[in-house]
Formats: structure tokens, sequence, C-alpha cells
């Protein structure tokens, strides 16, 4: 992990009506790390996400993407320089085949435009096989499992070929196996693939675990940045998230 | 006659539209407020009660004031069948209304118009219907001074307030109407405390094309008679009302009818000053899908619409 | 495309046989010049509104307007310009596909402009927002028409003799309009375009998230289906030898929806399939029950939607019988 910064959040605010869902964070997403967001529920991470990309416009502050401001740029803008984004609520469109959601995502993403349909379906058709959907690759999507769609939303996110992925509690709702298979995919997308990755996540000793770096949000605001450890060790952690300091230093060693 | 008592008659006449376009809206903003359930048959649905008054009148000789109880009755009756066989299959289980479905109930409200115009248009011949001479007092007009007001105008502005005022207290008071409400703010929320959705659902169904088709005896009141191309009038006119109202509103759609027929009013004056007089009737219905867009793109919610 | 691959495809074949029948049945004189412009008319408005509503799945209520819209657009110019008059019996009628573009035109363009406001509303409050466009056009027109020329009584245009053209040549232009409405509409399916249309009307918030310009296609998706309704408008009121204000007649959506529901949604087969299903559902029941017809086709349709919502199409396109790839096929 090189420690360039690929993403600047610079204090950012989002309100909504009376509610500051978020309230002037400052943090940077490096290259090629894997950054874990968490917080309670309500702490503002989908904010975040979608302020970063672009769903939201931030009522105040400025995000930065390799240098260039995106603030307020549309989704798909952001999502053809390079910022994908999975849903928490997945959002296959159900009456594509498996393969033609992929491959909207290899056709719209980074290299939108100057890609063919051939190559946009060796794209899909390749990471279909890397979240291992391939099997499936010709059933409507409205036919997969919960744990299947949120494996299609990687996958579809992936073949767009961004350089960053965000991942909005792509666990949740998966048995521990599945979640171990997830961990797996991630690691080897951040390792193999160069991705940088920044995970929203609730399964503390799976974040805990994959992350290199964790950042807590609570009420909106930017509570604590640091290594999984660290802060796990922080008492306003403790207090104010983790609730016992025994217990997440055990999610740290597992 | 200046364009001062020119302005005058219009706005009184426009008033007195509105009021029956806001009774004529009621039952559109709880159906499409409560279910999410665009009712492309609303046009018909008025006319349902329309016909009926009419009919019993003209072939009866029923009382009109009698009939339109009939009008409720038959209403009721037709929300009841569509409920069952047009909607319950494709709403009645369902808690969140996605826009496919939503999509579904407009094409399925949109079949359901298409049946009953041309019912109407076969058995009527598309020739005008209505109680056309029927008063309710011995003389037909009342003079005002600066103009003279038919006394049908008067009655179905009279009877539209006292309609919807019964309505709003039925919505508001009764537990029906609360359960109803509840549904509408939270469909969710509402079963979880053991609301029956499906009843309400159905219920709401029924009240809602019961008080559209009482609203078309207002209507065939005001106009003495109808045929059927009239609904492709007043339905998109509701359906402005309706978004200006703020969905789900009741006394929203009211003002909001009210507002509509005084804008229609005092701007058929205007564009007869401005362009001709020919050309200042379309051109003042222009106005009201001119009030429709841009509340829709300026004030999504409504005057009395909650935020969503 | 090699031609293999071609005929492997029934779509393209179906476009092939249907603009080959047609034509021959003129040539042949199996129908009335004026029975074949109607057919086209009403596949081709079917097939016009489908690029929106049946790609991109907004529910365009009150797509008559643009049949209005450029019918009297084409109308005043031959009206008032006796070169365009003089141009539409030469050269068999092409000229007046062109005269045709330029009307067109005008429907896109206004499509375009109230598109930018009107293509943010989704569900029932676009499809609201159109029939709104519709009458406040209609309302419009009646009010000036007549202002322009007190032989436009009621806003109604009767062609003169010099602005009128032979059928053939009409039959010409609807002819070539036809076919480049259908040739389109399959082009756009099976583009990038196409796709990302496919994607906005299964989730737009997702498709825009993957990288689909939503605002761009939307617009885009509307303008053509504008221009392509507006020009089966101008060369049917040609056809009818003048416009009046039922161009605008909500009745033509009823046409327009009930086909694309019938045949199905979201593809090219479906609404050319729902088209002819509708023709011959239309005319044998028109003979049968000339009163009843539409009452009828009201019930197919309310049937349609409630046990086949994706319609013919869609069932055949769900069933298994010849592997999965029957769906890819039929698109
Ligand atoms: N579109 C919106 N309109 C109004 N309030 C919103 C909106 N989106 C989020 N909020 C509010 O902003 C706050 C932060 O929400 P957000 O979804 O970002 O939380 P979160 O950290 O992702 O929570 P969770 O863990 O439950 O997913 C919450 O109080 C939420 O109710
Ligand atoms: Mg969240």
């Amino acid at each position: 992990m090189d420690e360039k910064e690929i993403i600047k959040i610079h204090n950012v605010t989002k309100r909504f009506g009376g509610l500051v869902a978020l309230d002037k964070v400052t943090f940077n997403i490096y290259k090629g790390e894997i950054l874990g967001i968490i917080g309670p529920n309500g702490a503002g991470k989908t904010t975040l996400f979608n302020c970063i990309t672009g769903v939201y416009r931030p009522d105040d502050g400025k995000i930065f993407f390799n240098g260039l401001d995106i603030t307020g740029k549309p989704p798909h803008r952001i999502t053809q320089l390079g910022i994908v984004k999975t849903h928490q609520i997945v959002k296959p469109f159900n009456e594509f085949t498996v393969l033609e959601n992929a491959m909207i995502g290899a056709l719209f993403g980074r290299r939108a435009g100057k890609i063919s349909k051939d190559e946009a379906r060796e794209i899909a058709l390749k990471n279909l096989e890397l979240v291992g959907l391939i099997e499936k690759k010709d059933e409507l999507a409205s036919g997969l499992t919960l744990h299947e769609k949120k494996f299609l939303e990687l996958a579809r996110a992936l073949s767009a070929e961004p350089e960053v992925i965000l991942l909005d509690e792509a666990l949740a709702g998966l048995n521990p196996k599945e979640v171990e298979e997830s961990l797996d995919i991630v690691r080897m997308i951040n390792k193999e693939l160069g991705k940088t990755i920044v995970m929203v996540e609730h399964v503390m000793h799976a974040v805990m675990n994959v992350a290199n770096r964790i950042v807590v949000l609570h009420f909106g605001k930017l509570l604590a940045e640091g290594s999984p450890k660290e802060v796990a060790e922080m008492p306003e952690v403790i207090t104010a998230y983790l609730g016992d300091k025994d217990l997440a230093l055990k999610f740290v060693k597992r | 006659m200046t364009i001062l008592t020119d302005l005058l008659i219009n706005l009184t006449s426009g008033f007195l539209w509105g009021t029956v376009l806001g009774a004529v809206s009621v039952g559109l903003t709880l159906i499409w407020g409560v279910m999410k359930v665009v009712n492309l048959a609303h046009g018909e649905s008025i006319l349902l009660g329309a016909y009926v008054v009419s009919a019993l009148y003209l072939f009866l000789n029923v009382d009109p004031l009698l009939a339109m109880f009939v009008a409720l009755v038959s209403g009721l009756l037709l929300g009841f069948a569509i409920y069952w066989l047009g909607l319950h299959k494709i709403i009645g289980h369902v808690d969140v209304v996605t826009l496919r479905i939503e999509m579904s109930t407009l094409l399925e409200m949109f079949a359901i118009s298409i049946i009953l115009y041309n019912i109407y248009s076969f058995l009527t011949r598309s020739e005008p219907f209505g109680i056309g001479i029927w008063h309710l007092t011995p003389i037909s007009y009342i003079n005002l001074g600066y103009m003279s007001i038919q006394v049908n105008h008067l009655t179905a502005a009279a009877l539209s307030l006292v309609a919807t005022f019964i309505i709003y207290q039925f919505i508001s008071k009764t537990p029906t109407g609360k359960a109803i409400r509840a549904v509408m703010q939270d469909s969710q929320a509402a079963a979880l405390v053991g609301i029956n959705p499906v009843r309400i659902k159905m219920l709401t169904t029924v009240i809602s094309i019961g008080f559209t088709a009482f609203s078309g005896f207002l209507v065939v009141l005001y106009e003495s008679a109808v045929v059927p191309s009239i609904s492709y009038k007043y339905a998109p006119l509701a359906f402005t009302i309706v978004v200006l109202g703020g969905l789900g509103s009741i006394i929203g759609s009211y003002i909001a009818g009210i507002i509509i027929g005084v804008t229609y009013g005092v701007s058929k004056v205007i564009f007869s000053v401005l362009v001709s007089k020919n050309a200042s009737d379309p051109l003042a219905l222009t106005m009201a899908f001119i009030i429709l867009v841009l509340t829709l793109l300026l004030k999504p919610e409504g005057l009395f619409g909650v935020k969503r | 495309m090699d031609i293999d691959e071609f005929f492997k495809r029934p779509t393209p074949l179906f476009i092939l046989i249907l603009l080959i029948v047609i034509l021959i049945a003129k040539l042949l004189r199996l129908e009335t010049t004026d029975y074949l412009i109607t057919i086209m008319f009403f596949i081709g408005i079917a097939m016009a509104l489908n690029i929106i509503m049946g790609f991109a799945g907004y529910v365009s209520f009150g797509h008559t307007v643009f049949l209005g819209i450029s019918g009297y657009v084409f109308a005043l110019l031959v009206y008032y310009n006796r070169d365009f008059a003089n141009l539409m019996n030469m050269y068999s009628g092409i000229p007046i596909f062109f005269i045709a573009l330029l009307a067109g035109g005008v429907s896109a363009l206004v499509a375009f402009l109230v598109g930018i406001p009107v293509l943010k509303l989704k569900g029932a409050f676009f499809a609201i927002a159109t029939i709104g466009l519709d009458f406040a056009a209609l309302y419009i027109i009646k009010a000036f028409i007549p202002i322009l020329n007190p032989e436009f009584f009621g806003a109604q245009i009767i062609l003169p003799a010099y602005a009128l053209a032979y059928k053939d040549n009409v039959f010409v232009a609807m002819y070539i309009t036809f076919a480049l409405i259908i040739i389109a509409n399959y082009l756009i399916r099976r583009s990038r375009f196409g796709m990302g249309l496919l994607a906005i009307s299964e989730d737009e918030d997702a498709a825009e998230a993957l990288g689909v310009p939503t605002t761009k296609y939307k617009l885009i998706s509307f303008a053509l289906s504008a221009f392509f309704t507006g020009m089966l408008g101008a060369v049917f009121g040609l056809n009818s030898g003048g416009v009046d204000e039922n161009l605008f007649n909500l009745a033509h959506t009823i046409d327009m929806i009930v086909m694309i529901v019938i045949g199905g949604i979201g593809t090219v087969m479906g609404p050319l399939v729902g088209s002819i299903i509708y023709f011959i559902l239309y005319d044998t029941l028109l003979v049968t029950y000339p009163e009843f017809n539409l009452v009828i086709l009201g019930f197919i349709v309310a049937v349609i939607v409630l046990f086949a919502p994706r319609g013919v199409v869609g069932i055949l396109r769900g069933k298994q019988f010849m592997g999965k790839k029957l769906r890819d096929i039929i698109e």
C-alpha cells in the first residue's frame, strides 16, 4: 500500500432538512488500501458514499478523486471516472440475465463508448467467473438468491473497471460461510486486481479482519481514524460503538 | 359591458365551477394518495353518477336529490367490482408500491376506462344526456345585479361543500377513516399495528369511486347534460387539481379545485382581451395544465401535501 | 452482421417479411392503398411509442400530442408553401418523406425542450404531465389556428387540391417512414443505447450509478420517439386530406399502448406482434361486434395486464422448451 491518496474528502457536510447527516467530515482514502467505515445505524455511512458517488451533492465541502474536484458531478460521470458503489439494498436489473447485468457495467463503465459489445461480454464473463456466478450467466437476475444478488452487484461494479470500489454492507444478511467467501473475494480484488476498496460494514469481526484502516462515523461526525487495533482501543470508540473493549479486541484477533 | 363586470362575472362562475371541480377531485386524491393507484377511469366514474341520476330522472321521474344517493351507491358498487376484479391481484398483497406496480395499476385502470367509456358511448349513442331543465327552486335564475346565476350552479356549489365536509369528517373522525389515513402515511407500519391492509385498500377504492360517482351528479347538475367525451375534460382537470392540492389531501383538493376554477374564469377574461373571444376558452384551459406542470416541477408535494 | 446470423434471428427476419408482405400487397393490389397506409400508421405509432415506453419505461400518455403538432406543421407547410406542395407529386412521393422529416423535427424539438423538465418526473407523474402537455397543445392550437386564417374554422385545416398528393405517393412516403421506424427500433434495441434504456426502465438509479447517462438517454429516446410519431402524424394527415383536433385525441394513445401491452413491453417483437394482433382483433371485432369492439379490447388489455404483464412475447419468452435461448432470440 503506497501513501498516495486517491480520494480526499474535505470538510463534507450534508443536511436533510434539520438533520445533519454528515458534519464537516474530512479524511483521505489511500491508493490500494482496504478502508473500513463503521458506525452505528444512521451514522451517515451510506450518505457519505452517496456524496462520493454524486447521488447527493454535499451542502458544503469538497471531494477530490486523483486530484480532480468531483463534488457535485452526476453519478454516471463519477462511475466513468473510476469510482463504483454497490448498493446496500441490492438493485439488480431483474429482467436482465446475469450476464447482461454485468455487461451493462462494462459498457458504461470506465471505458464507456470505447468498448465493443464482445469485449464487454468478455469482461463480464471474467468477473462473473471471479465471483462464482458464471454458471448462472443466462438466468434472469430476478431468480437469484440475496447472496447471489450481492455477488452480482460486485461483478457488475467490477465490470466497470473502477479504481475504487465502495461496498455498502456487502456482507449484511449473509451466513458465516458466505461472509468468509466474500472476504476472500474482497482480498483478492484488492491484492490481485489492485483495486482500492472502501467497505461500510456492520459485521464487525469481518471488517476488523480485512481492513487495513478504519474510519469511525458517529452522528455524522468523524469520530476516529486508524488501524483496526488502534481504533478498537480508543475509549471514545468503545463507548460510542463497540461497547466492550475485550470483545472488540477479540474481533481484531480473529 | 366593462372589463370589470366581465371579470366579476367570470370570477363568480369560475368559483362556482371550481367548487364542482374540487368535489370531483376528492375521490381521485384518496385512491391516488392512499394506494398509489392512478385512476385513469376517473372520468368514467364521474359519468356513472351523472348517467344514473339522469336516467332515473328521465325514465322514472325520480327526484335528482333522491337519485344522487343511488349514484353514490352505484359508485360504491363499481368501486367494489374494480377492486376485486382489477386491482386486488396487482396490489392486494404488496407493502411497497414500486414503479412497476404503479404502472400496472395505471394500465389496468386505463383498460377499465376504455371498457366503461365505450359502454356509455353505446348506450347513449354519444348523444348529450342529462337532467336538463330540472332545478331546485321554481325559478331557474337568481339575479345578483351584475349577473344572474343559475340555481343549479348554486345548488351544485352548496352540495359540493356539504359532501366534501362529510367525507372529510369521515376520513378524520371514524375508525375506518383513521385506518385509511394510517395506511396512506405508512402502509407497513399500519400493517404492524393490526390494520388489515387488504380491507383498507378495498374500502378506499369503494369510497373513492363512490364519492366520484356522487360528484358526477354535481357535474350533470352544473352542465345540465353530459357526453362521454366530457370525461376527457374533467379527468385531466381532476389530475391537475389533485397534484396542486397535494396527494391525499381532501381539503387541498377542494381548495385547488376552486383555484383552478377561478384561474380559468380570470384568464378567460384576460385572453379574450389579449387574443380573441374564441381563443379565450381553450387558452384559459391551457392555464390549468401549465399550473399542473409547474406544480409537478416546483412543488411536487402540492399545496397541502406532505413532503416525501 | 453476417448473413447466417441474420437468418438465425427471427426479429430482423420478421421485419423483412413484414416489409415485403406490405410491398407485395400493394403491388398485387391485395388490399387497398388506404388500408395499407392505415396499417403502417398503426404499427408505426406503436413502434414509435415503444422507444420511450417499451425501452425506457416512461409511459407517455399524451404521446398523441406529437401526432398533432407535426400533423399541423406539415399541413401548414404544404398549405402555405407551393414549392413544397408541388414537390409532393414528384419523384414518386419521396419528397413527402423529407417534408415529414421536417415536421417530425418540430415534434422532436418540442419533446426535447419539454423533456428537460418533464422527464425528471417518474411513473404516473410523468404520464399525467404528458397528458397535460397534450391538452395544453390542443387548446393552444384550437386558439391560434383559427386566428391564423379564417379558412381554418374550428382549427380544422382542409388541404386544398394543390396541397394533396396521389395515394401512391403517400404510400411511398409512409412506407419509407414505416421501414425507418421499425429498423430504428431494432437497431436501438441491439445497441449500447438500447441496453442503457432498458436498464433505466429496470432501475433508473442503479443505471445511473453504473455509468448510464440517464438524463441524456431519456431525452434522446423521448425526442426520437416524438420525431417518429410526428412523421407518422404528418403523412397520415396528408393521407386524410387535412388535419383537425382529433389528431390530439387520447384515443390514439389507447391504440398505441394497447398494442404494446398486448405484444409485450421492452422488446421489438412485442409491439410488432401486438399491433398485428390488435389489427386482426380490431378488424374481426369490428365486423362482428361493431359497437363493442373497444369494450372487448378493453377487457383483453385488462386481462393481459393482470395475467401476462409482459404480453404475448413475454409468455413465449418465459417458456423454456427451446432452452434458455428462446429469450435471446425473441428480443
Ligand atoms: N434521502 C434522505 N432524506 C432524509 N434523510 C435521510 C436521507 N438519507 C439518509 N437520511 C438520514 O440521514 C441519516 C444518515 O443516514 P445513512 O443512511 O447515511 O446512515 P447509515 O450510516 O448508512 O445507516 P445504516 O447503518 O442504517 O445503513 C439518517 O438519520 C437518515 O435517516
Ligand atoms: Mg447505510
